[in-house]
C-alpha cells in the first residue's frame, strides 16, 4: 500500500510537463517545452471542431456518407448543426491565428523547404535543413492555407445558411467554392495528421507539451539552437555566480 | 407527403435514379393560356382553399398583384405586368407556379434522400418528412419557385393538386378557372391544345406567339401559351433556364473527384507509410549521438 502522499509525488514525476503548464520554449533536463498548455489547448478545440463540421458536413456532401448523419441524432440534425459547428471552428482558428501569426512568418529557409524537390525530398525522410525553426515551411504553409481556406467556408457558408440574403449567381459561387475548399482544406488535413502521427515524438509533443532533445535536433534544429543557447546561456551565468 | 399508389421516376439525393418505376404513366400537365387569362384570382383562392393554406397578408406594389412573389403558403400567384411590345402599351398576366420540369433543378441539388421525388406522372413533389430545410434547392431551381417556410423549417411549393390528379381530378386552380385558360391532361394532349391556340393567336396578328416548353430542362409539365413567346422575360419567365451548371458539376464530377482524392491520399499514405515507415533514427547530419533513450 501507498500512502497519498508517495502517490501525489509520482503523479508530479515530470518537470517538464509541470513546466509546460504556462510556459514553452524552455528547456527542461532532458526535455524542451514545445507547445504550453494553452496552445495546446486551442490546437486540439479546432482538431475537434474540425472533425465535428467535416462529420456533419459529409453527409449533407453526399449520401454515401449518410450514415454519419446517425451519429448526430440524423439528417435534420446535421444540417442544424453544421453551420454552428462551423462558426465555432472559425472563432476557434481565428484564436490559434492570433496565437501563432507571428511564429509563422515564412522565412528563406522555409521557402525553400516547401519547393516541391524539397518537399519530396523531405517525404522520403531525406531533408535536414539546420535552419529550421520552430515550425517547419510545410507546417506554416498549412497555417496561412487553413486560415484562408477557414475565410473561405466561413463566407461561403454564410451566403448558403441564408440565401435569400444573396443574388443567385453568389449562391451558385459560393456552393462550389464550399464543396473545392472543403476538398483541399481535408486533403491537406490528412496530410497533417498522418504526418503528425507518422514521427515517434511529434503527436506525444502535441499532448503532453515537451519533446525530446533528439526530436528536437532532428526535425527543429534552429529551434532547438536558440532554446538551448539560452539554456548554456543560464549555465554559464551559474557558473561565473558560483 | 409522397402519395402512395404512385411510383417513383427519380428521388434526390438516391443512389439508384429510378427506385420503383415498373409501370409506365404518361406525362400529366397543365395548361396555362395567358392570353385569356382575365386575372380575377379564382386560382389563387382555390389553391389556397384545397391545400388548406393559411391566408398570407396582401402587399400593395402598384399593381393588382396579391403578393411581389410566390410564397411558402402561397403556391399559386397571378403576375400582373405593365409593358410596352413594339411601342404598343401591353398587359401581361401570367399564373407564376411550380413548373414542374421534366429534368427538375431542385430535385438535383437536394440532399436529403427523398426529400423531392418526381413521380412517373411527371409531378414532383416535395416530402416534407425528408426535407432538411437546407434550402439549396432553391440555387438549383432556374424558376426561383421553391419557397422555405419559417414557421415548418421545410420547403414549399405547388404540387399540381397530387392528392387530387392521382384520383382523376383535374387541379383545384383548373377546377376554378372561369375562362377555360387552363386546362389539365396528358402532356402530349397538352401541348397539342397549346399549339392549336398559338395558330389560332398567329390569325389574330400575334406573329410571335408561341408555347413555352423550355427544352433546357428536358420540357416542363405546365407548358404555358404565350403571346409573345420570342420575349419570355416580359413575363418574368427565363429565355431558357436550364439546371445551373455549378449545380451539376458540384453534384456530379466534383463529387467524385473529391471521393477519388481522398480514397486515393489515405491508400497513398498507407503506401507511404510501407515504404519509408516511421521517420525516426536517420540522422547522418547530427554532430553528437543521442544523449539518452527515452
Amino acid at each position: 500500500m501507498t500512502s497519498p502522499r508517495s502517490v501525489s509525488a509520482e503523479f508530479t514525476g515530470d518537470p517538464a510537463i509541470e513546466a509546460a503548464s504556462t510556459r514553452e520554449d524552455i528547456v527542461v533536463g532532458g526535455q524542451l517545452v514545445r507547445f504550453r498548455w494553452s496552445t495546446r489547448a486551442l490546437h486540439w478545440s479546432v482538431a475537434l471542431t474540425f472533425v465535428l463540421a467535416l462529420l456533419t458536413g459529409l453527409p449533407i456532401w453526399t449520401p454515401i456518407f449518410g450514415w454519419l448523419a446517425y451519429l448526430f441524432g440524423g439528417l435534420q440534425v446535421v444540417r442544424w448543426l453544421h453551420p454552428w459547428i462551423g462558426i465555432v471552428f472559425s472563432a476557434l482558428i481565428l484564436l490559434q491565428f492570433i496565437d501563432w501569426a507571428r511564429a509563422m512568418r515564412m522565412t528563406p529557409a522555409d521557402r525553400r523547404f516547401v519547393r516541391l524537390r524539397n518537399f519530396l525530398s523531405y517525404m522520403r525522410w531525406e531533408l535536414h535543413d539546420e535552419e529550421v525553426g520552430k515550425f517547419n515551411g510545410g507546417q506554416k504553409l498549412l497555417f496561412w492555407l487553413s486560415a484562408l481556406a477557414t475565410l473561405g467556408l466561413l463566407l461561403t457558408g454564410v451566403v448558403l445558411w441564408f440565401p435569400e440574403l444573396f443574388s443567385e449567381a453568389l449562391r451558385q459561387a459560393s456552393w462550389l467554392l464550399h464543396d473545392i475548399t472543403f476538398i483541399l482544406f481535408t486533403l491537406l488535413i490528412i496530410g497533417h495528421v498522418y504526418l503528425g502521427i507518422v514521427e515517434p515524438g511529434t503527436f506525444t509533443g502535441m499532448i503532453k507539451g515537451t519533446v525530446s532533445r533528439d526530436w528536437a535536433k532532428l526535425n527543429h534544429p534552429a529551434w532547438y539552437r536558440e532554446v538551448t543557447a539560452a539554456e548554456s546561456g543560464a549555465r554559464e551565468e551559474a557558473k561565473r555566480t558560483r | 407527403m409522397p402519395i402512395q399508389g404512385l411510383e417513383i421516376l427519380q428521388s434526390s439525393a438516391s443512389l439508384r435514379g429510378q427506385p420503383s418505376a415498373l409501370r409506365q404513366a404518361p406525362f400529366l400537365s397543365k395548361y396555362i393560356d395567358t392570353s385569356t387569362c382575365i386575372g380575377c384570382k379564382a386560382c389563387e383562392v382555390a389553391c389556397q382553399e384545397w391545400n388548406d393554406l393559411p391566408s398570407v397578408p396582401t402587399q400593395q406594389i402598384g399593381t393588382y398583384q396579391t403578393l411581389p412573389s410566390l410564397h411558402a403558403q402561397y403556391w399559386n400567384l397571378i403576375r400582373f405586368d405593365e409593358t410596352e411590345v413594339d411601342g404598343n402599351f401591353t398587359w401581361l398576366l401570367r399564373k407564376e407556379q411550380c413548373m414542374h420540369c421534366a429534368d427538375p433543378g431542385c430535385l438535383k441539388a437536394c440532399p436529403a434522400p427523398g426529400a423531392i421525388v418526381q413521380y412517373t406522372n411527371g409531378i414532383v413533389d416535395v416530402n416534407a418528412e425528408q426535407c432538411i430545410g437546407c434550402r439549396l434547392c432553391e440555387t438549383g431551381c432556374p424558376f426561383n419557385v421553391p419557397r422555405f417556410s419559417e414557421k415548418t423549417g421545410k420547403m414549399s411549393k405547388c404540387t399540381l393538386c397530387v392528392d387530387r390528379t392521382t384520383r382523376g381530378l383535374e387541379p383545384a386552380c383548373v377546377k376554378s378557372c372561369p375562362t377555360g385558360c387552363l386546362h389539365f391532361g396528358t402532356k402530349e394532349d397538352m401541348v397539342a391544345l397549346g399549339n392549336q391556340r398559338v395558330e389560332q393567336l398567329k390569325a389574330s396578328g400575334f406573329a410571335n406567339a408561341g408555347l413555352y416548353d423550355p427544352p433546357g430542362v428536358g420540357g416542363t409539365n405546365v407548358v404555358t401559351v404565350l403571346k409573345y413567346a420570342d420575349k419570355p422575360e416580359l413575363y418574368g419567365l427565363p429565355v431558357n433556364p436550364t439546371v445551373p451548371g455549378t449545380v451539376r458539376f458540384s453534384k456530379a464530377p466534383l463529387r467524385w473527384i473529391g471521393l477519388v482524392a481522398f480514397g486515393a491520399t489515405i491508400l497513398g499514405l498507407v503506401g507511404h507509410y510501407l515504404r519509408y515507415g516511421p521517420r525516426t533514427g536517420r540522422r547522418p547530419e547530427s554532430p553528437t549521438p543521442p544523449e539518452r533513450k527515452p
